[in-house]
């Protein structure tokens, strides 16, 4: 399908066997990894399985269920009722192979990933074919060009499939590999228009983990400004909540009573389980007083959910999808039990902003502290938990470094996006009054 | 209007002179004993041997078990390190077993904490906590607190892990002071900076004594080369020998008792708070506070009243209901049980 | 005076005649196989009582503050022990009464007790003031109900037996020392003045590698018909000597307890001791003086010889002397033994293991009951049953998953052991982070997870001492064959070192996180509040921005 192209540029896309390499490839690697010795220490680091997505607590929760003793009476199990019977279908589906079964998932969410970012980098070039003529004269540098940003889609999918994050999670049977999958199927939905679909999915990734129910405004904002219906954002709305009412009800029936409430959501809000993870909230909550505990349980999760929410979406409500992936960052540095399976889908969703680059400034020391804080944290942690030399500090800081790396690129990038809209608007002349002069927010 | 109220404060402070100066008749009719050891581990074991010390001074000297609590934080003498089983020294030479064979520890091991502390001596305690562990002072109760373990300026450290401050023990004895618990208290402290716990004192009838002041630290006794550690602090080493030598026909002084440990033997300088007490130390007998004052009226008209045999209820009524009892087996059929 | 003298005495024969309560009190002394002696004390108190309507106000030989207690509380059967030390079946054979390490309670509530959670707690708490132990840990959230084990030893009179009113606690942490044994003995209606009692000198009793004190009430039949009950208390002191410690293989009561026996208790309608002198568990020895009696005990197809004193008024004591023989003597190892230990390394995940030996000739039935603390999940679906290296499957299992901070792990498992066999039940659990101020005081000792107990009824009844459950006297264990012996086999205590956290740092993680927070709050407000704007990057005069202020305003 080709486009009018103004100025003549060349378009390069992915062809069909490159895609079906990468995919193959990754699905090799995946299995490679999960039938090797390495699978159960992957599957027993804290970074990448928590209380809430350990394949092992899933496990226990499904022994426990059919041996008829209610898993939700203890509580190791933090998975709704309505996942288990997810799981438990797919597993039979697949005849008990957990390998294949992530393996495919996975695969499958890179696949759906890159018809999103395809669909997304179509329509954003359309659109500046539209608004070119607003520009100022001499940005044509920061526009963005066929034969870079059709190649995006491909390099999302290369991001998420070679990601090390993402394979880790993976080979490590972490559920986030399903929440992903949920994601990835709700942002297709978005980006195509499809409603429904997309308060369907949202709905079930909402009551697998609570926080994303705040990206029904992006959502929203996402059908009545790009898809200019506002009918559309409605139902979407509308069947958000249906289907998360209709979740609620299949959980109670099937769990028999209402204790899931409280392993899940109760366990998701109020923190008691305390183990190590990526984190802020661990030790953070060990070393509370318990007098303030309740303050700054309700701090730390209004910070994570509905905090920048109001202000970024009235901010970037005209680039719902970069709004969507902020969002997303957000809840993946401050939620209470992350893992670098979320980071992973974040990352992978970057190459759809090549664009901005160019005008972020903290690309290398995001990517040093990454890398350090990333092969830092499994040395701390076995020093501390079997050598016996390090202790809890060491991790914490590791963690601190992580959360602030991923600030940093966040911020970044929004502030990247900013800049840009001014420059295309503006121009890159630095003049003022024929003088020199800077950038300033104020 | 002016003048009724004149009037009625001059008759207040009046009556109030008065019972001031007949206090020390009325009121002392028992004598209770809170003796705290706060510190845990092998090497703390002087701390042990010291309350031990106090312990059984005041045992031998009349105060009842029931009368006694005893805080230890840790077991010094069935600890497996211990070369000599449930035997408590403080002296190398092996020469009192202050532990003894008939001891009762009420609060031990972790239970010894600032809370149950401050609780035990206010008096609020949870609903069903036993009547040994609770400290039903009246008005009429002289009690003897005696603490001992580590502590600092201000502060008293309780097993290595939390601290009571000199204010809070002030606090503490205030409200023992406002409901009523103690006639008057003997309050004494043997760890280093001693003299810091009591300086916050309000509250009226205390007489503090602690082994060292301010910015000083109390020394310990001795080495027992068998055990390894120090056995008992210089300051309660000197006091227990005071009070060995004291029965209950002593006229022995708490005057002389505050004088028991002169800085040439006990390096550290006794510190004592006198102000808050009522009368002069020096002619308050000793067992006012160490021992157990039992009133004893002899009559010589003896009324018997007819005992109260209640027969009736010693009967064992047949119950109206035949039951048949029978025993249980002890493990189930295995062919019974369901998987 | 006199007047005061004769209704005492009066009243004593009326209280003989109608309260019938009897006390015994009998002391077994067993050399064991391994250079060790095995001393128990048994005090049994007989009370012909009709629960429903005494009210423990008048108590002539039963200790009136454990009858207030379980009074007031409801109790229908109590039992608690505190022991230091393990004993080793492998090497000593069974008990008379078997105890866990540390402190265990457990208590059967009468069934119309309302809240049995509230009565539990305020047991435990009168327990520790009666006992001298810390007891008031005890709660919720370290109780079970198992529903095997610990089937009531009483007579009851309904036959359904629900568990809800059973409560079991264990507090392995609890060690047992003077301050125990002084208001146990004050217990016993001699106290410690005459009587066996005065043998129990804790300088002595606790210089022991096993020494348990203990205290079981139940109910039992009064005759065959069984249909009135009386009150058993049993106080037990259970001591295993080691010759190594004593200095000598000569033992006697002189140089096991400080002195010989101050007289019988008058009180006591028996006052005896028992002496194993069958030369087949240990090597010969005589005995000085002889002893009054020799009794030979058939049970269970073994045969023991006990030589049995009555003990006179005055003072007593019991020399013997090792004949010196090169006899080299096997140990035949019990039919059921148990151990129990820690899989793993490191801080974060590991398992428990329970081995049972089967050392009969045929199959054995047991309940395996693991009483395992909140602070460690375990994860069910990794129990694994394996014996000889064959897995096998349990015949029942019964699991409640425990909650943190609210109920421990509760796993009964019903195994038919195959005959001569080593069977290990391993299960996963994972370490889990605390928040800092549940660590004790002394936090790297470590936390203690509780023995296993294995429940059996063995079938033969070699090395056992036990009683039969219908007796309350250890002179009732002679000659007792019964269709089986009940064991419940305690294995060692374990201890677990949790990870820590750092805890004199609270201020610094709240900042330090706080920070974090702020990094993103900052700029994620400068981007939404505020526009970007060209400005000159010259630096403009005070003038020329007064000027423009000035402008600005008009």
């Amino acid at each position: 399908m080709s486009v009018k192209n103004p100025v003549d540029e060349e378009v390069k896309r992915a062809s069909i066997a490159q895609i079906v390499t990468t995919c193959v490839i990754g699905a090799i690697i995946r299995c490679c990894l999960s039938f090797s010795k390495y699978q159960s220490i992957i599957a027993n680091h804290v970074e990448i399985s928590t209380p809430l997505n350990s394949w092992k607590r899933v496990s226990e929760g499904l022994y426990l269920l059919s041996n008829n003793i209610n898993p939700y009476s203890g509580d190791l199990l933090h998975e709704t009722p309505f996942s288990l019977y997810i799981y438990r279908n797919v597993l039979r589906l697949f005849q008990g192979r957990i390998e294949y079964m992530f393996a495919t998932v996975d695969v499958l969410t890179g696949m759906i990933l890159f018809f999103s970012a395809k669909k997304y980098v179509e329509e954003s070039y359309k659109e500046e074919i539209v608004n070119r003529h607003q520009y100022a004269k001499d940005v044509s540098s920061y526009l963005l060009k066929p034969d870079k940003i059709f190649l995006s889609p491909y390099y999302v999918l290369l991001a998420y499939l070679f990601n090390p994050f993402t394979v880790l999670s993976c080979v490590g049977y972490s559920t986030t590999v399903f929440h992903n999958f949920f994601l990835s199927a709700m942002l297709f939905s978005m980006v195509h228009g499809i409603a429904v679909i997309c308060g369907i999915f949202l709905a079930i990734c909402a009551s697998i983990s609570f926080y994303p129910f705040v990206l029904i405004v992006p959502g929203f904002l996402y059908f009545k400004n790009v898809h200019r219906s506002v009918v559309k954002a409605l139902v979407s709305l509308k069947t958000f909540l249906a289907v998360s009412v209709l979740i609620v009800v299949m959980c109670t029936n099937y769990g028999k009573d209402f204790s899931y409430l409280s392993n899940v959501y109760g366990c998701i809000l109020t923190v008691p389980d305390l183990q190590p993870n990526t984190g802020l909230f661990w030790y953070f909550f060990t070393e509370m007083f318990d007098h303030f505990r309740e303050l700054f349980i309700f701090a730390f999760q209004i910070n994570a959910s509905v905090l920048y929410l109001i202000p970024l979406s009235i901010k970037f409500r005209k680039q719902p999808f970069l709004l969507t992936v902020a969002i997303l960052t957000i809840i993946s540095i401050f939620k209470s039990y992350p893992s670098i399976g979320d980071v992973g889908f974040i990352l992978s969703l970057l190459p759809c902003f090549r664009h901005l680059f160019r005008c972020s400034q903290q690309g290398f020391l995001v990517g040093v502290i990454m890398l350090i804080s990333t092969s830092l944290a499994p040395i701390l942690w076995y020093l501390w938990i079997y050598c016996n030399s390090a202790n809890a500090n060491f991790y914490f800081g590791v963690t601190l470094a992580f959360a602030i790396a991923q600030i940093f690129l966040l911020t970044d990038i929004l502030f990247a996006q900013v800049k840009r809209e001014f420059v295309l608007k503006n121009g890159t002349e630095k003049k003022v009054d024929g003088e020199e002069s800077l950038l300033y927010l104020e | 209007m002016i003048v009724k109220q004149l009037i009625f404060l001059v008759i207040l402070h009046a009556v109030s002179t008065k019972s001031q100066s007949s206090f020390p008749n009325k009121g002392h009719t028992n004598n209770w004993a809170v003796l705290v050891d706060t510190s845990r581990f092998w090497f703390n074991y002087r701390h042990v041997a010291n309350v031990l010390s106090i312990y059984r001074s005041v045992k031998r000297l009349g105060i009842p078990d029931s009368q006694i609590i005893l805080m230890i934080a840790d077991d010094m003498a069935c600890n497996p390190r211990n070369p000599r089983p449930a035997t408590v020294f403080n002296n190398a030479n092996q020469h009192i077993n202050v532990y003894g064979d008939d001891v009762e520890v009420d609060y031990r091991g972790y239970e010894v904490t600032v809370e149950n502390f401050v609780r035990l001596l206010t008096g609020r305690l949870p609903p069903g906590t036993p009547r040994s562990k609770q400290l039903l002072t009246d008005e009429g109760s002289n009690v003897l607190i005696y603490l001992t373990g580590h502590g600092g300026d201000g502060f008293l450290k309780f097993q290595d892990s939390e601290e009571i401050t000199s204010q809070e023990m002030a606090d503490a004895l205030e409200q023992m002071w406002q409901k009523q618990r103690y006639h008057e208290t003997f309050f004494m402290i043997d760890t280093c900076q001693a003299a810091s716990m009591y300086e916050r004192f309000y509250s009226p009838n205390i007489l503090a004594v602690g082994s060292s002041l301010v910015g000083e630290d109390s020394l310990s006794h001795h080495v027992d080369p068998a055990i390894g550690v120090y056995i008992i602090d210089r300051y309660t080493y000197y006091a227990l020998d005071f009070l060995e030598n004291v029965d209950l026909q002593t006229n022995k002084s708490v005057g002389e008792f505050l004088k028991v440990c002169p800085k040439s033997v006990c390096i550290s300088t006794v510190g004592v708070r006198k102000d808050l007490f009522q009368r002069n130390p020096d002619e308050v007998p000793v067992t006012d506070f160490f021992g157990s004052v039992r009133p004893i009226d002899l009559m010589d008209q003896v009324a018997i009243e007819p005992l109260v045999v209640d027969v009736g209820q010693r009967k064992v009524v047949p119950s109206t209901k035949r039951r048949k009892y029978a025993y249980v087996q002890p493990i189930v059929n295995v062919d019974t049980v369901s998987l | 005076m006199e007047i005061i003298h004769i209704l005492g005495v009066l009243m004593h024969i009326h209280s003989v005649l109608t309260s019938q309560d009897t006390f015994s009190e009998e002391l077994l002394i067993k050399p064991l196989y391994s250079d060790q002696v095995y001393t128990h004390f048994h005090f049994s108190t007989k009370w012909d009582v009709d629960m429903d309507t005494e009210t423990f106000n008048h108590s002539r030989l039963f200790p009136r503050a454990l009858g207030e207690i379980i009074k007031r509380f409801n109790v229908q059967e109590l039992h608690v022990s505190l022991t230091g030390g393990l004993w080793r079946y492998e090497n000593w054979g069974y008990p008379v009464v078997d105890a866990a390490p540390g402190a265990e309670v457990w208590a059967w509530f009468r069934p119309d007790t309302g809240d049995v959670d509230k009565n539990w707690k305020l047991l435990a708490n009168s327990l520790s003031g009666l006992l001298c132990a810390s007891l008031n840990f005890v709660d919720k959230s370290n109780s079970i109900s198992p529903e095997f084990s610990f089937q009531p030893s009483g007579a009851i009179d309904s036959p359904n037996v629900n568990n809800t009113y059973l409560r079991y606690a264990s507090l392995p942490r609890e060690i047992v020392c003077t301050e125990n044994l002084t208001p146990w003995k004050k217990l016993l209606p001699c106290n410690s003045k005459t009587g066996l009692a005065s043998l129990l000198n804790s300088g002595y009793i606790h210089n022991s590698r096993y020494h348990s004190v203990g205290l079981h009430l139940r109910q039992i039949c009064q005759d065959e018909s069984c249909e009135s009950v009386s009150l058993d208390l049993q106080q037990t002191v259970s001591l295993v000597y080691d010759y190594g410690i004593l200095g000598t293989k000569d033992w006697s009561l002189s140089k096991l307890f400080g002195q010989g026996v101050n007289g019988r208790c008058v009180l006591a309608s028996r006052s005896e001791i028992y002496i194993d002198i069958t030369s087949t568990t240990a090597r010969a020895f005589t005995l000085d003086p002889q002893p009054d009696e020799v009794l030979t005990s058939v049970r269970g197809g073994h045969h023991s010889t006990f030589g049995k004193y009555t003990l006179p008024r005055n003072f007593f004591n019991i020399y013997t002397k090792f004949i010196d023989k090169e006899i080299v003597s096997l140990n035949v190892p019990p039919v059921l033994h148990a151990n129990q230990y820690l899989t793993g390394y490191g801080q974060e995940r590991g398992g428990i293991v329970t081995k049972v030996y089967n050392n009969h000739w045929s199959e054995l039935d047991v309940v395996l009951l693991q009483d395992i603390p909140w602070y460690v999940p375990i994860y069910l679906h990794t129990l694994k049953l394996m014996s000889n290296d064959i897995e096998i499957k349990p015949v029942a299992l019964r699991y409640v998953p425990g909650k943190q901070r609210e109920r421990p792990y509760y796993l009964e498992v019903f195994i038919k052991l195959p005959p001569r066999s080593t069977t290990s039940v391993s299960i996963d659990f994972d370490y889990v982070f605390l928040k800092w101020q549940e660590y004790p005081p002394d936090a790297n000792h470590g936390f203690y997870i509780g023995s296993a107990i294995i429940s059996s009824i063995l079938p033969v009844a070699r090395n056992y001492t036990g009683l039969p459950q219908d007796g309350t006297l250890i002179s009732h264990s002679f000659n007792a064959s019964r269709s089986g012996y009940l064991v419940q086999v305690r294995t060692e205590n374990m201890v677990i070192t949790l990870p820590t956290p750092d805890f004199s740092m609270p201020y610094n993680v709240i900042c330090l996180a706080c920070t974090v927070v702020a990094l993103a709050f900052g700029p994620l407000h400068n981007i939404t509040t505020r526009r970007l704007v060209m400005k000159s990057k010259k630096k403009e005069s005070l003038l020329v921005k007064l000027k423009k202020f000035l402008s600005f305003n008009k």
